[in-house]
């Protein structure tokens, strides 16, 4: 989790200067990816605007951990209402919406990301804060009437270490839906680079053109695709049922 | 009963909402025509999945779940494939068509699928293994068959969105991008029954989250 949330530093880094005049430069030694059409050397593009992609995840995903604690905390009566929303898959929501505003910016994206993956966050967030609350130790400091400020200095290592787990499914949640809307040409403006934004700059000419910025782009999805922690919120869809399947493998395998 | 009664204000909210779209286009347009041409791709498609992937269960049992190759074709998002496809189709063959549409959605759909379905199936160890592997096959088989319905109701609004992010990526017309036409021309009434069918396969996928309570 601390190593996701440190590409947050990304957005702080500083733009590649244009250069137009030496744009579509094939590879070279200085240039492994050559230069894109603004000049801008293609590895180091691709470098920061991966950084800026799981960074902008991590936001999102952090975001959604809260929201998701919220809905955890006060969404109980409101079961069925938040199951019939998680039903509609983030992106089938999103990919309208982007298009009948002509894009998202990156705060708006950030927020509506964040709200849509706490909908499925929300289930396991309340299945652990409900066994939380029912704890002796809890109950305890309930009934000796424990002040807000000690409870939170004694238990928030403990939530913390519970949150983290859902982390990774958030992150990716995220990284893939920031991916597909920048990719579709719908994603933040120009000055937001991204993976997505990239694929969608190159993925016209991949199959005509030489595009080495392309397909090192594709090999960067494919890579931490195949790295990061299985389970994305978005690929799984129905995260509910999921859940159930999960928690019945391992309610036999305590059985 | 109360959350079914929730989850209906929902959707009811999701038509009024439909029906009072705001906005207006500065030139009056007809609503799109329904994307009949991609019935029957996406019906093979669905087919195809909604049978491959059980059959495949079927044979490779509760361990495909723990797969690490599946894990490996599964973990790419959506958009993906559809790229590779893009990518890597033949330009002698023209443009991919639904012919790559299909197989792109095959390739971003299946593997998830098959986990999703081998993590629901019900453990084989003592039993039924102890039976023989004909007992074996045919608790899989009732187990699948049970699940079938739900699964696909459950799943349905996903594969939505994987064909609707395929068809924009290779420029394919279909059912995911009829969705979005009918925002952009504001047809109301056509947005108000796409909920109403996302809301019955809510209503059709209930079970599984029934088990899981």
């Amino acid at each position: 989790m601390k190593g996701r949330l440190a590409f947050l530093m990304a957005f702080l880094l500083p733009e590649l200067p244009l250069d137009p005049f030496r744009g579509g430069l094939g590879p070279s030694l200085l240039h492994p990816l050559g230069l894109d059409d603004l000049g801008r050397d293609g590895l180091l593009r691709l470098l920061l605007a991966a950084s800026r992609s799981l960074g902008f995840a991590s936001l999102c995903a952090l975001l959604a951990l809260g929201l998701g604690l919220i809905l955890a905390l006060g969404g109980t009566r409101y079961r069925g209402a938040l199951s019939a929303l998680r039903n509609l898959p983030p992106l089938l929501f999103l990919l309208p919406l982007a298009a009948a505003l002509g894009g998202l910016g990156r705060l708006p994206l950030a927020f509506l990301l964040g709200g849509l993956l706490a909908l499925h966050l929300e289930a396991p967030l309340r299945a652990r804060v409900a066994a939380f609350r029912r704890s002796p130790a809890w109950l305890t400091e309930t009934v000796m009437g424990a002040g807000p400020a000690s409870r939170l200095r004694r238990w928030a290592p403990w939530g913390l270490e519970q949150l983290a787990p859902l982390f990774p499914g958030a992150w990716l949640g995220a990284l893939w839906g920031e991916a597909t809307l920048s990719a579709l040409g719908l994603g933040p403006g120009p000055t937001h680079d991204s993976l997505g934004r990239i694929l969608a700059e190159e993925l016209p000419r991949l199959a005509t053109d030489p595009s080495p910025l392309g397909w090192a782009a594709l090999a960067a999805v494919l890579a931490l695709a195949w790295t990061s922690t299985p389970g994305s919120v978005f690929k799984v869809g129905c995260g509910r049922a999921r859940g159930a399947a999960q928690a019945r493998q391992g309610k036999r395998r305590w059985q | 009963m109360r959350q079914t009664l929730q989850g209906a204000a929902v959707w009811g909210l999701g038509v009024a909402l439909a029906l009072t779209l705001p906005g207006a286009l500065w030139k009056s347009a007809q609503p799109p025509p329904f994307p009949i041409h991609a019935l029957l791709p996406a019906a093979l498609a669905l087919v195809s999945l909604s049978l491959a992937a059980p059959l495949a269960v079927w044979a490779g049992g509760p361990a495909l779940a723990a797969r690490r190759t599946l894990a490996l074709v599964e973990a790419p998002p959506d958009l993906l494939w559809a790229a590779l496809v893009l990518a890597l189709w033949p330009a002698a063959w023209g443009p991919p068509g639904m012919g790559g549409w299909t197989l792109a959605f095959l390739l971003a759909a299946l593997p998830g699928e098959m986990r999703w379905l081998a993590q629901a199936l019900p453990a084989e160890f003592p039993f039924p293994a102890a039976w023989g592997a004909r007992a074996v096959r045919r608790a899989r088989g009732l187990a699948l068959a049970r699940l079938w319905g739900s699964w696909v109701a459950a799943r349905l609004p996903l594969w939505l969105t994987a064909a609707l992010v395929i068809e924009r990526l290779l420029g394919v017309p279909g059912l995911g991008t009829d969705w979005m036409d009918r925002i952009a021309r504001r047809d109301r009434a056509g947005l108000a029954a796409w909920i109403l069918v996302l809301a019955v396969l809510w209503l059709l996928a209930r079970p599984l989250e029934r088990e899981a309570a």
